[in-house]
């Protein structure tokens, strides 16, 4: 696992969450692919050095909460999408704050977020580095996955 | 003085969010106009005069840059400050947009009252 792209996740999370969301985390948790919660995934692809994709999944509890309380409206009145738009928003700033830091120099290019079907957040993420926080309500869950250049290379560039 | 503000993005999520934190942040507002585009905005601006524009770069059909060159070089509309919000905090983006003639650039996540210090940077607006 690449140490350094997940700390870059963590801080990414912890700053996105903190300051447009106004939400703690709880504490990091373990990834369980056995977890059944019924959740609401966004996926968007970059590209830079490195380019890749991420996926950002939210079980729905906390993705509906969150997304009322983004848009200053009722939890009771929030539609699907609305609150898919939020989950969108929130891969797209966690994506942006992560390259920020790993591709200090280079314009990246972030493609638009799009929500998963279940079958497609059900698809293996081989390489993949993860990394998943409780938070209020549920729990959030990252998945990044770089092509080009390798950890280790990106390791060089941040050191 | 109450000003008048264009928020660009194509999330109508982040729209919302932008115009409830400026409303939240104390910010003197009098009005706050939205576009999902850089295209939409022009033509909004054809029939609105605003103080002050909030661009998102990525954007479908016109995007920030182009956007922002449109608006540099038009008689009318090049003298309103744009300040750019992106996710994008690379030093060759922030350089790349304040040669297109942005004024300000905010990166995500933001505090609420850096949106609104950005603002009354960008307008001048006399500290408290």
């Amino acid at each position: 696992m690449c140490e350094v792209l997940r700390q870059a996740l963590r801080q990414a999370v912890d700053e996105v969450l903190d300051k447009m969301f106004f939400v703690c985390p709880l504490g990091e948790a373990e990834p369980d692919p056995e977890d059944a919660a019924p959740a609401i995934a966004a996926r968007l692809t970059f590209e830079g050095e490195p380019s890749g994709w991420m996926t950002l999944r939210l079980t729905w509890q906390a993705a509906h909460a969150i997304a009322a309380d983004f848009l200053g409206e009722d939890e009771e009145s929030l539609t699907e999408q609305r609150t898919g738009e939020v989950v969108r928003e929130m891969a797209n700033m966690i994506c942006g704050s992560v390259l920020s830091q790993v591709e200090g120099a280079t314009a990246f290019h972030l493609a638009e977020p799009r929500i998963l079907t279940i079958e497609e957040d059900a698809d293996e993420h081989h390489g993949a580095v993860v990394f998943a926080v409780d938070i209020p309500n549920g729990r959030l869950t990252l998945l990044m996955n770089t092509e080009r250049p390798e950890c280790s290379e990106i390791v060089e560039s941040v050191s | 003085m109450a000003y008048r503000v264009l928020i660009v993005d194509d999330s109508p999520a982040m729209r919302a969010f932008v115009h409830r934190v400026i409303e939240l942040s104390g910010f003197d507002l009098s009005a706050c106009f939205e576009a999902s585009n850089g295209e939409e905005a022009l033509t909004l601006l054809r029939s609105e005069w605003v103080d002050a524009i909030l661009t998102d770069i990525n954007m479908p059909r016109m995007d920030g840059q182009e956007f922002l060159r449109r608006l540099a070089g038009d008689q009318m509309l090049r003298s309103i400050p744009a300040i750019v919000i992106s996710t994008d905090a690379t030093r060759h983006r922030m350089e790349s947009m304040a040669s297109l003639g942005a004024r300000g650039y905010i990166t995500k996540p933001f505090l609420p009252e850096a949106l609104r210090a950005e603002l009354e940077r960008t307008l001048g607006v006399p500290c408290d």
